[in-house]
């Protein structure tokens, strides 16, 4: 997709106003418009159920971003990105439930922030050791050593061994008050939503930031030929590498961010389902782009409500349908793949480009 | 006198004293580091460079040259694409004391020699490889030619020539004598008077070999003057500078008016970018020939053509609005309000977007100078919003003496003249001027200039008159009017310009002196009509073969159906047939700034004009042609005649 339309008269007199964020008052305008209408709009009108909506296409955003990284700018296919999202939750949750605080850091409510921080560089770390692989393998191949990693670390590791610390058994729960962010203890959906909103700002803005360093281009470089990328001077494994550090970090963050907004962390949260989930979610969105990440979270998650909401009065009459609805959200799962893959096939992303490029080229077609 | 404006403080005054190099200096030290006074797009962005970088440019290449060996008068000649080392290189000929030489870019080796040789050069900046070999290969001919300057590095690695010398060596010769004699540079601008001769400019010549007219500082700074006079600009304004320099036009705009004004010029990338690069600045004022504006008509009528249902009708709405509102202000009625209305809507929905595409959302004036400019083209623009405005000069008064002023613009005229000049139509229908701008006299052509001066008036050569609200109507070259059949007289020009409004044709020539009917030959725009031809499955594989299918020699008709429209009975083309190349000044066929030269294409086509006037259907070319790398090829073919009957 091509580079942002500008209107005439706007020029650049150093690569840094080139590059800028929001180079006209129109895109500032509308960017002013969506952060109005997320932070104080939403907040105000939304009810607790279509918070936790908003907190789940959060969440999924927070997760495809990685996916995104992965697959979209750097071309490494991925299977088992919940693997790193479980290592983000369980680091998290295991450093404020085990790990001797000292008690002023309590009060201060620094436990869970620094926590988030450490499951994001274990996360990170954990994904460059199963993306080892990538240096040696492409491809199909590459896919199957990345579904080990979900298997590996979800069903043997963290099902096996993990949920075993302190002798709980299936899962662990977080008392209330033990996820505390300052002077703020994270306990109702708005708390939450507030929480995901930083969160979702400050790695989309770290994401789009990295795509315009050296280390964004390499990733695309990579991605779009790898031979050439390594004769013009790009060291392809330690950029594939970091490209699995920064997707594990970002899927770390993902994890620990969730914990927040679950009563109990067992693995079932983080099935390999999740990991082809967040796949779709990116070809839905359109891959390589953020607009594609974000998109994607939103129509899947959406979708999956108005399914529910559709069903729920037919439940009366067909009570199985309620019963089977598992079984539905993957069918129409599959299903939206499917239409997407043979009607859009370049996501939704590319159809809003087209949409702003009628605009743009307006009176013309091109 | 001048009201009292904002632009009023910075005006400057000409006296006898002023010369370039002063006023220079002068705008230099006080815009300073902190105003950028032009800009070079390379790499993607517009390098910046102030009036400080400029002002120690100049005087390091004028030290340089001083250096060398140049004496006040030595001609100093310039080739290459628009860029800042071009300005630079003229800016400190004439601070060095000499005389500036223009050459077009794309001058074919014997015109560069016979410009070289004629003006007696001693020193030529070139830009870089494809200028020094030009240069290289004409030295041994050119005896008075000593340096040749380059500063394009690309190529040029195994050129080792006593004669060359790199524009980086130029300088740090100008540094060593700056830090010797700190202050020559200071007395270099101090000395002349504005009636030296600050330039020596080669006319295009429609009909003979190029004549060097010699202009003075006042000349130029006169001419500046007056059409800010006219059109004021503002420091802040931006402009586009990418016609050849060698054009007396541009040299008005970059020189004359910007070094007055202190607004910022702009340099594309390459010459291929011009046009996305003028979308990016978007300039305030722009001066072009008509050819540009035929480009973006062009541009949109081909777009328009291609575009969807609904944005056809969105844009045929607003040139409908467009057309009548413009209609109106042509004849200076009222405007309804509810016109008004419409016109903003068309505003809104269409003409802003369509002038953002064109680069023209901040032009308040847009010239339009050098040739004649149909008055669809004209009207096209104005239905667009855009203050597009003829203007009437020549090389000869270095630059321009006859504008439009606004809110009365008749697209039939060229307008008013402008402060300072006063126009006069001879007995004989001549145009003459009589203004401080007009230049000095021929170098070395006593005879040319005895003809072209006389009593202090310039006389053009151009056929013209001054209709009832004081606007002149220039007609055509003398030698290029017609006579109809009825007897009157008539501007091929004109037909000329009405047959290029149609997106298909790119050029067209009519004859028809003395003769019975008027005939054309056209030339058909390979990618507008490539493009049509795809659509309708017509096979083609060059220029040749696509110009004279049957279908295409359809639609030309029609094209020139609608331009027979209305015009006179006497006035209409009755024949034509489409050339098997297009027209091109490598052939000579047209100037450098592409203009017809109606006497040479008469006598290279003379079988196509024998044809057009005997009862044959078909005319056989059997020629050969040249191509740009030296190659030539045989043409063998047989070119259809078209009757046009109504």
């Amino acid at each position: 997709m091509s580079a942002t339309w500008l209107p005439c008269g706007t020029y650049h007199e150093s690569y840094a106003q080139d590059h800028a964020w929001w180079q006209t008052t129109f895109i500032k305008g509308k960017m002013i418009l969506l952060f109005i209408t997320v932070f104080i709009v939403i907040p105000a009108v939304a009810d607790d159920y279509w918070l936790s909506v908003c907190n789940q296409i959060g969440y999924t955003i927070l997760g495809a971003l990685g996916v995104q990284l992965l697959i979209g700018y750097c071309g490494q296919i991925t299977l088992g990105h919940a693997a790193f999202i479980a290592v983000g939750a369980y680091t998290s949750t295991l450093l404020i439930l085990e790990f001797p605080w000292p008690q002023f850091m309590l009060n201060m409510g620094l436990a869970y922030p620094i926590s988030i921080l450490i499951a994001a560089v274990v996360a990170g770390i954990w994904s460059v050791l199963f993306g080892l692989p990538s240096a040696k393998v492409k491809g199909f191949y590459l896919i199957l050593t990345t579904m080990a990693a979900q298997f590996i670390t979800v069903d043997f590791i963290l099902t096996q061994y993990v949920s075993q610390i302190g002798g709980r058994g299936q899962a662990f729960s977080l008392p209330p008050g033990t996820i505390k962010i300052g002077p703020w203890s994270i306990e109702n959906d708005i708390q939450v939503y507030f929480m995901m909103l930083v969160l979702v700002v400050l790695c989309v803005a770290a994401m789009a930031n990295l795509m315009r360093t050296r280390v964004g281009r390499a990733w695309v470089a990579i991605r779009d030929n790898d031979i050439s990328a390594e004769v013009m001077g790009i060291n392809v494994v330690l950029y594939k590498l970091l490209a699995f550090f920064v997707a594990g970090f970002i899927g770390g963050i993902a994890g620990a961010f969730w914990i927040s907004n679950l009563a109990a962390i067992s693995t079932e949260h983080f099935t390999w389902f999740l990991s082809l989930w967040l796949v779709g979610v990116i070809l839905i969105g359109g891959v390589g782009s953020l607009h594609g990440a974000i998109f994607g979270s939103i129509f899947m998650v959406m979708v999956m409500e108005i399914l529910q909401l559709a069903i729920m009065p037919l439940a009366d009459t067909f009570p199985k349908l309620l019963m089977d609805f598992l079984f539905i959200k993957e069918a129409a799962f599959g299903l939206a793949i499917c239409a997407f893959m043979i009607f859009e096939p370049n996501g939704l992303a590319y159809r809003w480009w087209q949409i702003k490029n009628y605009f743009n080229l307006w009176p013309f077609s091109y | 006198m001048q009201p009292e404006d904002k632009t009023a403080a910075t005006r400057i005054e000409i006296t006898e004293d002023l010369t370039i190099p002063k006023l220079f200096y002068m705008q230099a030290r006080r815009y300073g580091p902190q105003r950028v006074a032009m800009r070079e797009k390379q790499y993607g962005i517009w390098r910046p460079i102030t009036w400080q970088q400029y002002l120690d440019n100049v005087k390091h290449i004028a030290l340089g040259l001083i250096k060398l060996g140049l004496k006040k008068g030595d001609k100093v000649s310039m080739i290459g694409d628009n860029r800042p080392e071009g300005l630079w290189a003229e800016m400190a000929t004439l601070c060095a004391g000499g005389i500036g030489v223009w050459l077009f870019q794309d001058c074919l080796i014997e015109e560069v020699r016979y410009i070289i040789d004629h003006s007696d050069t001693r020193f030529l900046f070139g830009e870089g490889q494809e200028e020094v070999d030009k240069a290289l290969s004409i030295i041994d001919e050119c005896p008075k030619l000593d340096k040749i300057i380059w500063d394009d590095p690309k190529g040029m690695r195994n050129y080792h020539q006593d004669c060359l010398l790199s524009l980086k060596n130029l300088v740090e010769m100008g540094k060593q004598l700056d830090k010797d004699q700190p202050d020559l540079f200071e007395k270099l601008i101090n000395r002349g008077t504005g009636k030296d001769v600050a330039l020596l400019f080669y006319t295009s010549g429609t009909t003979s070999l190029p004549k060097g007219a010699l202009l003075s500082h006042n000349n130029m700074l006169t001419m500046g003057r007056h059409l800010m006079d006219v059109d004021p600009c503002k420091d802040t304004d931006d402009y586009v500078s990418y016609l050849p320099f060698a054009w007396i036009g541009e040299q008005m705009m970059s020189i004359s008016c910007g070094l007055q004004i202190g607004y910022t010029i702009n340099f594309p990338e390459e010459p291929e970018t011009a046009r996305e690069n003028i979308r990016e600045i978007g300039p305030h004022v722009m001066f072009a020939p008509p050819r540009m504006y035929e480009q973006m008509t062009r541009e949109v009528q081909v777009k328009y053509l291609d575009s969807s249902w609904t944005k056809r009708k969105f844009y045929e709405f607003s040139q409908k609005v467009g057309y009548h509102v413009a209609d109106l202000k042509f004849d200076k009625k009222p405007i309804p309000w509810y016109w008004r209305f419409l016109e903003w809507i068309a505003y809104i929905t269409v003409q802003r977007k369509l002038k953002d595409h064109l680069g023209l959302s901040r032009v308040r004036n847009a010239y339009t100078g050098g040739a004649a400019m149909g008055p669809d083209h004209f009207r096209f623009f104005h239905a667009m919003g855009v203050n597009l405005k003829q203007i009437y000069g020549q090389t000869e008064v270095a630059g321009i003496s006859v504008v439009h002023r606004n809110g009365d613009i008749k697209f039939d005229t060229v307008g008013k003249p402008i402060p300072g000049t006063e126009i006069r139509i001879t007995e004989e229908g001549e145009i003459i001027t009589r203004s401080p701008s007009v230049f000095l006299g021929y170098y070395k052509n006593p005879e040319a200039t005895a003809k072209a001066l006389r009593d202090g008036w310039l006389h053009s050569d151009d056929k013209g008159f001054v209709d009832d609200d004081g606007h002149l109507v220039v007609f055509d070259r003398t030698k290029d009017v017609f006579t109809l059949r009825d007897g009157k007289p008539f501007s091929p020009q004109y037909l000329e310009t009405r047959l290029k409004f149609s997106p298909y044709i790119k050029d067209s020539w009519v004859i028809g002196h003395n003769r019975d009917y008027i005939t054309a030959v056209m030339c058909i725009d390979y990618s507008v009509v490539g493009k049509w031809a795809d659509e309708k499955k017509i096979n083609y594989t060059s220029y040749q073969e696509l110009s004279q299918h049957e279908e295409v020699y359809d639609l030309v008709e029609e094209q020139i159906r609608q331009a027979n429209k209305d015009l006179p009975e006497a006035a209409k083309v009755r024949k034509f047939t489409n050339l098997y190349k297009e027209l091109d000044p490598d052939d000579d066929e047209l100037t450098r700034t592409r203009k017809l030269r109606r006497a040479f294409v008469e006598k290279r086509y003379q079988d196509i004009v024998d044809a057009l006037y005997s009862d044959v259907n078909t005319v056989h070319i059997d020629t050969t042609i040249k191509y740009e790398d030296g190659r030539e090829s045989r043409i063998n073919t047989d070119l259809q005649i078209r009757k046009i009957t109504d």
